[in-house]
Protein backbone atom coordinates (compact mmCIF):
# COMPACT_ATOMS: atom_id res chain seq x y z
CA UNK A 1 0.00 0.00 0.00
CA UNK A 2 1.47 3.54 -0.84
CA UNK A 3 1.76 5.71 2.26
CA UNK A 4 0.21 9.10 1.86
CA UNK A 5 3.04 11.36 2.42
CA UNK A 6 0.63 14.20 1.45
CA UNK A 7 -2.22 13.82 3.43
CA UNK A 8 0.56 13.19 6.45
CA UNK A 9 2.58 16.35 5.68
CA UNK A 10 -1.14 18.30 5.70
CA UNK A 11 -1.96 16.53 8.79
CA UNK A 12 1.08 17.78 10.84
CA UNK A 13 1.16 20.76 9.14
CA UNK A 14 -3.00 21.83 10.28
CA UNK A 15 -1.75 19.78 13.26
CA UNK A 16 1.26 22.70 14.03
CA UNK A 17 -1.59 25.15 12.65
CA UNK A 18 -3.85 24.01 15.67
CA UNK A 19 -1.29 23.74 17.73
CA UNK A 20 -0.04 26.85 17.82
CA UNK A 21 -3.15 28.35 18.79
CA UNK A 22 -3.59 25.93 22.23
CA UNK A 23 0.24 27.58 22.61
CA UNK A 24 -1.00 31.20 22.64
CA UNK A 25 -3.43 29.73 25.24
CA UNK A 26 -0.97 27.73 27.27
CA UNK A 27 1.22 30.72 26.76
CA UNK A 28 -1.35 33.30 29.02
CA UNK A 29 -1.97 30.08 31.04
CA UNK A 30 1.87 30.05 32.18
CA UNK A 31 2.12 33.49 32.07
CA UNK A 32 -0.56 34.01 35.04
CA UNK A 33 0.82 30.98 36.71
CA UNK A 34 4.69 32.64 36.53
CA UNK A 35 3.21 36.03 37.79
CA UNK A 36 0.56 35.00 40.11
CA UNK A 37 1.52 31.67 41.10
CA UNK A 38 -2.34 30.90 40.15
CA UNK A 39 -4.08 28.98 37.84
CA UNK A 40 -6.49 30.67 35.96
CA UNK A 41 -9.53 28.59 35.28
CA UNK A 42 -11.49 31.49 33.64
CA UNK A 43 -9.26 31.20 31.46
CA UNK A 44 -10.82 29.45 28.56
CA UNK A 45 -14.16 32.17 28.70
CA UNK A 46 -11.51 35.03 27.93
CA UNK A 47 -10.69 32.92 25.10
CA UNK A 48 -14.38 32.72 24.31
CA UNK A 49 -15.21 36.25 24.96
CA UNK A 50 -12.21 37.36 22.67
CA UNK A 51 -13.71 35.22 20.00
CA UNK A 52 -17.00 36.91 20.59
CA UNK A 53 -15.37 40.81 20.54
CA UNK A 54 -13.53 39.60 17.48
CA UNK A 55 -16.59 38.52 15.88
CA UNK A 56 -18.49 41.32 16.80
CA UNK A 57 -15.74 43.70 15.65
CA UNK A 58 -15.49 42.11 12.34
CA UNK A 59 -19.03 41.56 11.79
CA UNK A 60 -21.39 44.22 13.27
CA UNK A 61 -18.55 46.75 12.92
CA UNK A 62 -17.14 45.98 9.52
CA UNK A 63 -13.72 46.26 11.44
CA UNK A 64 -10.59 44.66 9.25
CA UNK A 65 -10.04 41.35 10.44
CA UNK A 66 -6.39 42.40 11.78
CA UNK A 67 -7.58 44.79 13.25
CA UNK A 68 -10.53 42.96 15.41
CA UNK A 69 -7.64 40.93 16.53
CA UNK A 70 -5.85 43.60 18.20
CA UNK A 71 -9.55 44.72 19.37
CA UNK A 72 -10.56 41.64 20.99
CA UNK A 73 -6.76 41.49 22.69
CA UNK A 74 -7.40 45.40 24.40
CA UNK A 75 -10.62 44.24 25.72
CA UNK A 76 -9.36 41.00 26.65
CA UNK A 77 -6.99 43.03 28.58
CA UNK A 78 -8.45 45.57 30.21
CA UNK A 79 -11.16 43.15 31.28
CA UNK A 80 -8.56 40.95 32.85
CA UNK A 81 -7.28 43.65 34.68
CA UNK A 82 -10.59 44.67 35.78
CA UNK A 83 -11.19 41.25 37.02
CA UNK A 84 -7.79 41.06 38.47
CA UNK A 85 -8.43 44.29 40.37
CA UNK A 86 -11.67 43.90 41.72
CA UNK A 87 -11.96 39.75 42.56
CA UNK A 88 -8.64 38.20 42.43
CA UNK A 89 -6.25 41.04 44.26
CA UNK A 90 -7.16 40.66 47.82
CA UNK A 91 -6.88 36.80 47.54
CA UNK A 92 -3.30 36.67 45.24
CA UNK A 93 -2.10 39.03 47.62
CA UNK A 94 -2.58 36.59 50.74
CA UNK A 95 -0.49 33.75 49.40
CA UNK A 96 -1.11 31.59 46.20
CA UNK A 97 -0.02 27.87 45.82
CA UNK A 98 -0.61 25.63 48.47
CA UNK A 99 -2.08 28.60 50.94
CA UNK A 100 -5.64 28.85 51.58
CA UNK A 101 -5.88 31.38 49.50
CA UNK A 102 -4.61 30.16 47.08
CA UNK A 103 -7.03 26.78 47.11
CA UNK A 104 -9.64 29.91 47.18
CA UNK A 105 -8.10 31.25 43.84
CA UNK A 106 -9.22 28.19 42.32
CA UNK A 107 -12.49 28.41 43.31
CA UNK A 108 -13.02 31.88 42.19
CA UNK A 109 -11.60 31.13 38.68
CA UNK A 110 -14.45 28.10 38.39
CA UNK A 111 -16.96 30.48 39.67
CA UNK A 112 -15.53 33.55 36.88
CA UNK A 113 -15.58 30.77 34.43
CA UNK A 114 -19.42 30.24 35.66
CA UNK A 115 -20.19 33.78 35.79
CA UNK A 116 -18.42 35.02 32.41
CA UNK A 117 -20.15 32.42 30.83
CA UNK A 118 -23.67 33.18 31.41
CA UNK A 119 -22.71 36.47 30.77
CA UNK A 120 -21.43 35.89 27.12
CA UNK A 121 -24.75 33.47 27.26
CA UNK A 122 -26.96 36.79 28.35
CA UNK A 123 -25.42 38.55 25.79
CA UNK A 124 -25.34 36.29 22.77
CA UNK A 125 -27.31 33.63 23.04
CA UNK A 126 -26.20 29.96 23.28
CA UNK A 127 -26.34 29.42 19.54
CA UNK A 128 -22.99 28.80 17.48
CA UNK A 129 -22.03 31.89 15.48
CA UNK A 130 -20.06 31.30 11.95
CA UNK A 131 -17.18 33.73 11.79
CA UNK A 132 -16.43 34.58 8.06
CA UNK A 133 -13.69 35.90 7.04
CA UNK A 134 -12.85 36.55 3.48
CA UNK A 135 -9.33 36.15 3.06
CA UNK A 136 -8.59 34.56 -0.27
CA UNK A 137 -8.34 31.78 -1.79
CA UNK A 138 -6.69 28.84 -0.04
CA UNK A 139 -2.34 28.45 -0.31
CA UNK A 140 -1.18 25.51 -2.88
CA UNK A 141 1.71 23.69 -1.56
CA UNK A 142 2.45 21.15 -3.63
CA UNK A 143 -0.78 18.55 -3.34
CA UNK A 144 -1.82 20.05 -0.03
CA UNK A 145 -4.34 22.86 -0.27
CA UNK A 146 -4.49 25.28 2.97
CA UNK A 147 -6.97 27.63 4.07
CA UNK A 148 -5.92 31.28 4.55
CA UNK A 149 -7.04 31.05 7.81
CA UNK A 150 -4.47 28.59 8.94
CA UNK A 151 -1.87 30.51 6.94
CA UNK A 152 -2.98 34.10 8.80
CA UNK A 153 -2.87 31.82 12.20
CA UNK A 154 0.47 30.64 11.65
CA UNK A 155 1.97 34.35 10.60
CA UNK A 156 0.06 35.89 13.67
CA UNK A 157 1.37 33.41 16.24
CA UNK A 158 4.53 33.80 15.18
CA UNK A 159 4.41 37.39 15.06
CA UNK A 160 2.74 37.74 18.74
CA UNK A 161 5.66 35.17 19.72
CA UNK A 162 8.29 37.45 18.28
CA UNK A 163 6.56 40.53 19.90
CA UNK A 164 6.22 38.64 23.39
CA UNK A 165 9.52 37.70 23.20
CA UNK A 166 11.18 40.88 22.82
CA UNK A 167 8.93 43.03 25.29
CA UNK A 168 10.38 40.13 27.84
CA UNK A 169 13.58 39.75 27.00
CA UNK A 170 14.80 43.17 25.52
CA UNK A 171 12.57 46.07 27.32
CA UNK A 172 12.58 47.53 31.21
CA UNK A 173 9.49 46.55 31.79
CA UNK A 174 9.82 42.89 30.35
CA UNK A 175 12.53 43.24 33.37
CA UNK A 176 10.05 43.72 35.50
CA UNK A 177 7.95 41.35 34.73
CA UNK A 178 10.92 38.79 34.99
CA UNK A 179 11.99 39.94 38.16
CA UNK A 180 8.33 40.06 39.37
CA UNK A 181 7.50 36.28 38.35
CA UNK A 182 10.74 34.99 39.93
CA UNK A 183 10.24 36.83 43.74
CA UNK A 184 7.64 39.10 44.56
CA UNK A 185 9.70 40.72 47.32
CA UNK A 186 12.50 41.08 45.74
CA UNK A 187 11.17 42.61 43.23
CA UNK A 188 9.77 45.23 45.31
CA UNK A 189 13.30 45.94 46.89
CA UNK A 190 14.60 47.31 43.60
CA UNK A 191 11.73 49.80 43.47
CA UNK A 192 9.00 47.59 41.17
CA UNK A 193 5.78 48.35 41.49
CA UNK A 194 4.83 45.17 41.62
CA UNK A 195 0.71 44.88 42.44
CA UNK A 196 0.70 47.23 38.78
CA UNK A 197 3.14 44.87 37.08
CA UNK A 198 1.19 41.78 38.08
CA UNK A 199 -1.98 43.46 36.71
CA UNK A 200 0.56 44.02 33.43
CA UNK A 201 1.14 40.51 33.10
CA UNK A 202 -2.47 39.33 33.79
CA UNK A 203 -3.65 41.58 30.80
CA UNK A 204 -0.70 40.13 28.89
CA UNK A 205 -2.03 36.68 29.39
CA UNK A 206 -5.99 37.29 29.05
CA UNK A 207 -4.69 39.75 25.60
CA UNK A 208 -2.66 36.41 24.15
CA UNK A 209 -5.95 34.04 25.19
CA UNK A 210 -8.54 36.65 23.25
CA UNK A 211 -6.02 36.48 20.15
CA UNK A 212 -6.21 32.87 20.40
CA UNK A 213 -10.13 33.20 19.91
CA UNK A 214 -10.24 35.71 17.33
CA UNK A 215 -7.92 33.34 15.10
CA UNK A 216 -9.86 29.98 15.81
CA UNK A 217 -12.82 31.98 15.05
CA UNK A 218 -13.14 31.15 10.93
CA UNK A 219 -11.56 27.73 11.51
CA UNK A 220 -14.33 26.88 13.91
CA UNK A 221 -17.77 28.71 14.89
CA UNK A 222 -18.00 30.20 18.09
CA UNK A 223 -19.74 30.00 20.90
CA UNK A 224 -20.09 30.65 24.16
CA UNK A 225 -18.79 26.99 25.57
CA UNK A 226 -16.13 27.29 23.35
CA UNK A 227 -13.52 28.15 26.03
CA UNK A 228 -14.18 24.54 28.18
CA UNK A 229 -12.33 22.41 25.68
CA UNK A 230 -10.03 24.47 24.87
CA UNK A 231 -9.02 25.74 28.26
CA UNK A 232 -8.82 21.84 29.25
CA UNK A 233 -6.12 21.43 25.82
CA UNK A 234 -4.49 24.59 26.46
CA UNK A 235 -3.87 23.18 30.12
CA UNK A 236 -2.50 19.74 28.37
CA UNK A 237 -0.53 21.43 26.32
CA UNK A 238 1.21 23.89 29.21
CA UNK A 239 2.07 20.56 31.48
CA UNK A 240 3.18 18.92 28.51
CA UNK A 241 5.88 21.69 28.06
CA UNK A 242 6.16 22.09 31.46
CA UNK A 243 4.29 24.17 33.76
CA UNK A 244 4.98 27.72 34.00
CA UNK A 245 8.14 27.48 31.42
CA UNK A 246 6.98 29.77 28.14
CA UNK A 247 8.69 28.31 25.54
CA UNK A 248 7.65 24.67 27.16
CA UNK A 249 3.98 26.08 26.79
CA UNK A 250 4.25 27.02 22.84
CA UNK A 251 6.19 23.80 22.31
CA UNK A 252 3.59 21.91 24.22
CA UNK A 253 0.74 23.30 22.11
CA UNK A 254 2.05 22.30 18.77
CA UNK A 255 2.86 18.87 19.95
CA UNK A 256 -0.48 18.34 21.49
CA UNK A 257 -1.82 19.53 17.98
CA UNK A 258 -0.06 17.50 15.95
CA UNK A 259 -0.90 14.50 18.14
CA UNK A 260 -4.62 15.43 18.20
CA UNK A 261 -4.83 15.65 14.10
CA UNK A 262 -2.44 12.33 13.51
CA UNK A 263 -4.46 10.77 15.97
CA UNK A 264 -7.72 11.73 14.35
CA UNK A 265 -6.57 10.80 10.86
CA UNK A 266 -4.62 7.43 11.60
CA UNK A 267 -6.73 6.11 14.61
CA UNK A 268 -10.67 8.06 15.31
CA UNK A 269 -12.04 10.65 13.94
CA UNK A 270 -14.76 10.57 16.34
CA UNK A 271 -13.07 10.85 19.33
CA UNK A 272 -10.91 13.82 17.94
CA UNK A 273 -10.48 15.44 21.78
CA UNK A 274 -9.64 12.44 23.22
CA UNK A 275 -5.63 12.68 21.97
CA UNK A 276 -4.54 15.76 23.71
CA UNK A 277 -5.54 14.09 27.34
CA UNK A 278 -3.61 10.87 26.16
CA UNK A 279 -1.01 12.99 25.49
CA UNK A 280 -1.03 14.85 28.53
CA UNK A 281 -0.95 10.73 30.60
CA UNK A 282 2.15 10.19 28.34
CA UNK A 283 4.11 12.88 29.28
CA UNK A 284 2.61 13.28 32.97
CA UNK A 285 3.68 8.66 33.24
CA UNK A 286 6.98 9.24 31.60
CA UNK A 287 8.25 12.87 32.47
CA UNK A 288 6.16 14.63 34.46
CA UNK A 289 7.73 17.74 35.04
CA UNK A 290 7.16 18.15 31.12
CA UNK A 291 9.26 18.80 28.38
CA UNK A 292 11.09 22.22 29.58
CA UNK A 293 9.51 21.60 33.07
CA UNK A 294 11.04 23.68 35.98
CA UNK A 295 10.93 22.06 38.83
CA UNK A 296 11.58 24.81 41.50
CA UNK A 297 10.53 28.40 40.88
CA UNK A 298 12.43 29.25 38.70
CA UNK A 299 10.23 31.17 36.01
CA UNK A 300 9.84 33.36 33.12
CA UNK B 1 18.76 59.28 58.77
CA UNK B 2 16.91 56.34 59.94
CA UNK B 3 14.87 56.38 63.17
CA UNK B 4 13.04 53.26 64.64
CA UNK B 5 10.42 54.23 67.38
CA UNK B 6 8.79 51.68 69.78
CA UNK B 7 7.83 49.23 66.37
CA UNK B 8 6.17 46.10 66.88
CA UNK B 9 6.03 44.17 64.11
CA UNK B 10 5.43 40.60 62.56
CA UNK B 11 4.06 38.09 60.43
CA UNK B 12 0.30 37.81 60.89
CA UNK B 13 -0.81 37.17 64.30
CA UNK B 14 2.45 36.38 65.13
CA UNK B 15 4.26 39.10 66.91
CA UNK B 16 8.21 39.16 66.64
CA UNK B 17 9.12 43.14 67.29
CA UNK B 18 8.38 44.21 70.30
CA UNK B 19 9.12 47.58 70.74
CA UNK B 20 12.28 48.30 68.62
CA UNK B 21 14.36 51.59 68.94
CA UNK B 22 17.07 52.16 66.61
CA UNK B 23 18.63 54.72 64.83
CA UNK B 24 21.47 55.20 62.27
CA UNK B 25 23.16 58.78 61.80
CA UNK B 26 24.09 59.57 58.31
CA UNK B 27 27.17 58.76 57.15
CA UNK B 28 27.79 56.36 59.65
CA UNK B 29 27.82 52.61 59.81
CA UNK B 30 25.71 50.55 62.16
CA UNK B 31 25.39 47.15 62.87
CA UNK B 32 22.34 45.24 64.18
CA UNK B 33 23.59 41.95 65.94
CA UNK B 34 21.68 38.67 67.15
CA UNK B 35 21.44 34.88 66.38
CA UNK B 36 19.06 33.39 64.34
CA UNK B 37 15.50 34.22 65.23
CA UNK B 38 16.14 37.07 67.31
CA UNK B 39 14.04 39.54 64.94
CA UNK B 40 17.27 40.92 62.44
CA UNK B 41 15.38 40.00 59.32
CA UNK B 42 11.99 40.76 60.35
CA UNK B 43 12.99 44.34 61.26
CA UNK B 44 15.01 44.38 57.74
CA UNK B 45 11.33 43.33 56.25
CA UNK B 46 9.83 45.97 58.21
CA UNK B 47 12.00 48.97 57.58
CA UNK B 48 11.36 48.07 53.87
CA UNK B 49 7.91 47.79 54.03
CA UNK B 50 7.18 44.11 53.39
CA UNK B 51 6.08 43.64 56.52
CA UNK B 52 3.38 45.94 58.28
CA UNK B 53 4.33 48.07 61.34
CA UNK B 54 2.16 46.80 64.24
CA UNK B 55 2.96 50.05 66.44
CA UNK B 56 5.56 52.53 66.31
CA UNK B 57 7.18 54.89 63.41
CA UNK B 58 9.76 54.94 61.17
CA UNK B 59 11.16 57.78 59.89
CA UNK B 60 13.91 57.93 56.68
CA UNK B 61 15.55 60.99 55.75
CA UNK B 62 12.97 63.18 57.98
CA UNK B 63 10.04 61.41 56.01
CA UNK B 64 7.80 59.03 57.80
CA UNK B 65 7.60 56.04 56.60
CA UNK B 66 5.81 53.75 58.19
CA UNK B 67 2.91 52.96 56.06
CA UNK B 68 5.28 53.97 52.48
CA UNK B 69 4.89 50.89 50.21
CA UNK B 70 7.93 49.02 49.80
CA UNK B 71 8.52 50.77 46.03
CA UNK B 72 8.07 53.72 47.14
CA UNK B 73 10.87 53.19 50.42
CA UNK B 74 13.16 51.82 47.89
CA UNK B 75 12.96 55.44 45.43
CA UNK B 76 13.53 57.91 48.36
CA UNK B 77 16.89 56.09 48.52
CA UNK B 78 16.67 53.70 51.39
CA UNK B 79 17.61 50.18 49.87
CA UNK B 80 17.94 46.92 50.96
CA UNK B 81 20.83 43.99 50.25
CA UNK B 82 18.83 40.49 50.97
CA UNK B 83 20.92 37.33 51.63
CA UNK B 84 22.74 36.02 49.00
CA UNK B 85 21.01 33.51 47.32
CA UNK B 86 18.61 35.97 46.20
CA UNK B 87 20.32 37.24 43.04
CA UNK B 88 18.50 36.25 40.02
CA UNK B 89 19.82 33.06 38.72
CA UNK B 90 18.36 33.13 35.41
CA UNK B 91 19.64 36.18 34.92
CA UNK B 92 22.67 37.61 33.83
CA UNK B 93 25.14 39.56 36.15
CA UNK B 94 24.46 42.56 33.79
CA UNK B 95 20.85 41.89 33.81
CA UNK B 96 20.49 41.76 37.80
CA UNK B 97 22.54 44.36 37.88
CA UNK B 98 20.36 46.98 35.89
CA UNK B 99 17.33 45.65 37.64
CA UNK B 100 19.02 47.34 40.67
CA UNK B 101 18.90 50.22 38.82
CA UNK B 102 14.86 49.63 37.83
CA UNK B 103 13.93 52.89 39.85
CA UNK B 104 16.42 55.15 37.89
CA UNK B 105 16.49 56.78 34.45
CA UNK B 106 19.03 58.47 33.64
CA UNK B 107 20.69 55.78 31.02
CA UNK B 108 23.93 58.06 30.68
CA UNK B 109 24.72 58.15 34.40
CA UNK B 110 23.42 54.64 34.81
CA UNK B 111 25.88 53.02 32.49
CA UNK B 112 28.59 55.39 34.37
CA UNK B 113 27.82 53.71 37.54
CA UNK B 114 27.76 50.39 36.15
CA UNK B 115 31.37 50.25 34.92
CA UNK B 116 32.00 51.87 38.68
CA UNK B 117 30.91 48.88 39.95
CA UNK B 118 32.74 46.93 37.52
CA UNK B 119 36.31 48.63 38.67
CA UNK B 120 34.67 48.45 42.10
CA UNK B 121 34.29 44.52 41.79
CA UNK B 122 36.53 43.17 39.17
CA UNK B 123 35.11 39.34 39.38
CA UNK B 124 32.04 40.91 38.02
CA UNK B 125 32.97 42.45 35.65
CA UNK B 126 34.99 39.18 34.22
CA UNK B 127 31.42 37.63 34.75
CA UNK B 128 28.66 40.73 33.30
CA UNK B 129 27.29 37.85 30.70
CA UNK B 130 27.24 34.98 32.68
CA UNK B 131 23.89 33.34 34.46
CA UNK B 132 24.15 34.61 37.97
CA UNK B 133 23.10 31.05 39.27
CA UNK B 134 26.65 30.01 38.24
CA UNK B 135 28.90 32.13 40.49
CA UNK B 136 30.37 31.31 43.88
CA UNK B 137 29.16 32.34 46.90
CA UNK B 138 31.30 35.58 47.25
CA UNK B 139 30.54 36.43 43.73
CA UNK B 140 26.78 36.36 44.79
CA UNK B 141 27.26 38.50 47.91
CA UNK B 142 29.46 41.47 45.83
CA UNK B 143 26.30 40.53 42.69
CA UNK B 144 23.41 41.84 45.33
CA UNK B 145 25.83 44.39 47.10
CA UNK B 146 26.54 46.16 43.49
CA UNK B 147 23.04 45.83 42.77
CA UNK B 148 21.94 47.45 45.91
CA UNK B 149 24.40 50.21 44.67
CA UNK B 150 23.04 50.09 41.33
CA UNK B 151 20.00 52.29 43.13
CA UNK B 152 22.55 54.79 44.09
CA UNK B 153 21.09 55.03 47.55
CA UNK B 154 21.62 57.17 50.56
CA UNK B 155 21.26 54.06 52.88
CA UNK B 156 21.84 50.66 52.51
CA UNK B 157 20.82 48.39 54.60
CA UNK B 158 22.90 44.67 54.56
CA UNK B 159 21.16 41.68 55.97
CA UNK B 160 24.06 39.52 56.94
CA UNK B 161 26.53 39.43 54.18
CA UNK B 162 29.01 37.24 55.63
CA UNK B 163 26.44 34.34 55.78
CA UNK B 164 28.19 31.02 53.80
CA UNK B 165 31.11 32.25 53.35
CA UNK B 166 34.57 31.52 53.87
CA UNK B 167 35.96 34.02 56.06
CA UNK B 168 39.07 35.85 53.71
CA UNK B 169 36.03 36.06 51.38
CA UNK B 170 34.30 37.95 54.31
CA UNK B 171 37.04 40.02 54.61
CA UNK B 172 37.03 40.95 51.43
CA UNK B 173 33.53 42.13 51.60
CA UNK B 174 33.59 43.82 54.76
CA UNK B 175 36.84 45.46 53.31
CA UNK B 176 34.50 46.32 50.40
CA UNK B 177 31.40 47.83 52.59
CA UNK B 178 33.60 50.42 54.42
CA UNK B 179 35.32 51.61 50.87
CA UNK B 180 31.50 52.30 50.04
CA UNK B 181 30.59 53.89 53.27
CA UNK B 182 33.77 56.13 52.54
CA UNK B 183 31.92 57.31 49.69
CA UNK B 184 29.12 59.04 51.90
CA UNK B 185 26.55 56.04 51.41
CA UNK B 186 24.62 55.21 55.25
CA UNK B 187 25.07 51.54 56.32
CA UNK B 188 23.52 49.52 58.33
CA UNK B 189 24.55 46.05 58.73
CA UNK B 190 22.62 42.97 60.56
CA UNK B 191 25.15 40.08 60.96
CA UNK B 192 25.79 37.19 63.26
CA UNK B 193 29.54 37.68 62.65
CA UNK B 194 29.62 39.68 65.76
CA UNK B 195 33.66 40.33 65.98
CA UNK B 196 34.08 41.27 61.95
CA UNK B 197 30.84 43.32 62.53
CA UNK B 198 32.20 45.36 65.84
CA UNK B 199 35.14 46.08 63.43
CA UNK B 200 33.42 47.51 61.04
CA UNK B 201 30.83 49.51 62.67
CA UNK B 202 30.98 52.64 64.62
CA UNK B 203 27.71 51.48 66.83
CA UNK B 204 25.97 48.35 67.58
CA UNK B 205 22.65 47.47 68.91
CA UNK B 206 22.23 43.59 69.79
CA UNK B 207 19.04 41.81 69.21
CA UNK B 208 17.39 39.39 71.20
CA UNK B 209 14.05 37.61 71.45
CA UNK B 210 12.48 40.67 69.72
CA UNK B 211 14.07 43.16 72.18
CA UNK B 212 16.94 45.35 71.98
CA UNK B 213 19.05 43.96 74.72
CA UNK B 214 22.31 46.76 74.42
CA UNK B 215 23.88 49.22 72.44
CA UNK B 216 26.50 51.61 72.32
CA UNK B 217 29.71 52.61 70.74
CA UNK B 218 31.51 49.47 69.07
CA UNK B 219 34.73 50.11 70.92
CA UNK B 220 33.09 50.13 74.12
CA UNK B 221 31.21 46.50 73.07
CA UNK B 222 34.04 44.93 72.34
CA UNK B 223 35.44 45.05 75.82
CA UNK B 224 31.91 44.97 77.19
CA UNK B 225 32.08 41.52 79.69
CA UNK B 226 28.04 41.03 78.81
CA UNK B 227 29.28 40.95 75.47
CA UNK B 228 31.81 39.03 75.55
CA UNK B 229 29.87 36.15 77.89
CA UNK B 230 26.80 36.55 75.17
CA UNK B 231 28.16 35.90 72.11
CA UNK B 232 32.04 34.94 72.56
CA UNK B 233 32.50 32.97 75.56
CA UNK B 234 35.84 34.48 76.20
CA UNK B 235 37.76 37.21 74.93
CA UNK B 236 37.91 39.12 71.48
CA UNK B 237 41.55 38.70 70.77
CA UNK B 238 43.36 41.27 68.54
CA UNK B 239 41.18 44.29 68.99
CA UNK B 240 43.55 46.57 67.35
CA UNK B 241 43.14 45.23 64.00
CA UNK B 242 41.52 48.24 61.90
CA UNK B 243 39.92 47.51 58.36
CA UNK B 244 42.14 49.69 55.95
CA UNK B 245 40.51 50.00 52.85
Amino acid sequence: MDFDFNSLLAFIIFGITIGVVYGIVALGISLIYSGLDIVHFAHGEIYMFGAFIGLFLSQELGVPYPFAIIGAMIFAALLGMGIERVFYRRLTQAGGGYTVAGMGMIICGFGMSVALMNVAFLIWGAGAEPFPVNLGMPLQLGDISIPQSYVLTAVVSMLLMVVLNYFIRHTKLGLAVRAVAHNKDIAYLMGINVPLVISLIFGLGCALAAAAGVLIGPMQSVQVEMGYLMLMKAFAAAVVGGFGSLPGALIGGILVGIFENLGAAYISPSHKDIYAFLLLILVLIFRPSGLFGVIAKVKA
Amino acid sequence: MLKIKEVHAGYGRLKILRGINLSVSQGTIVALLGGNGTGKSTLLKTISGLLPVMEGSIEFDKKVITDSKPHHIVRSGLVQVTQSKEAYPAMTVEENLMVGAFTRSDKAEIKYDLEGIYSFFPALKDRRNMLSGTLSGGEVQMLVTGRGLMAKPKMLMLDEPSAALAPKVVLEIFANIYKISQTGVTILVVEQNVRMALLLAQYAYIIRDGRIMIEGKSEELINDPAIKEFFLGGTVTDTSKKLNA
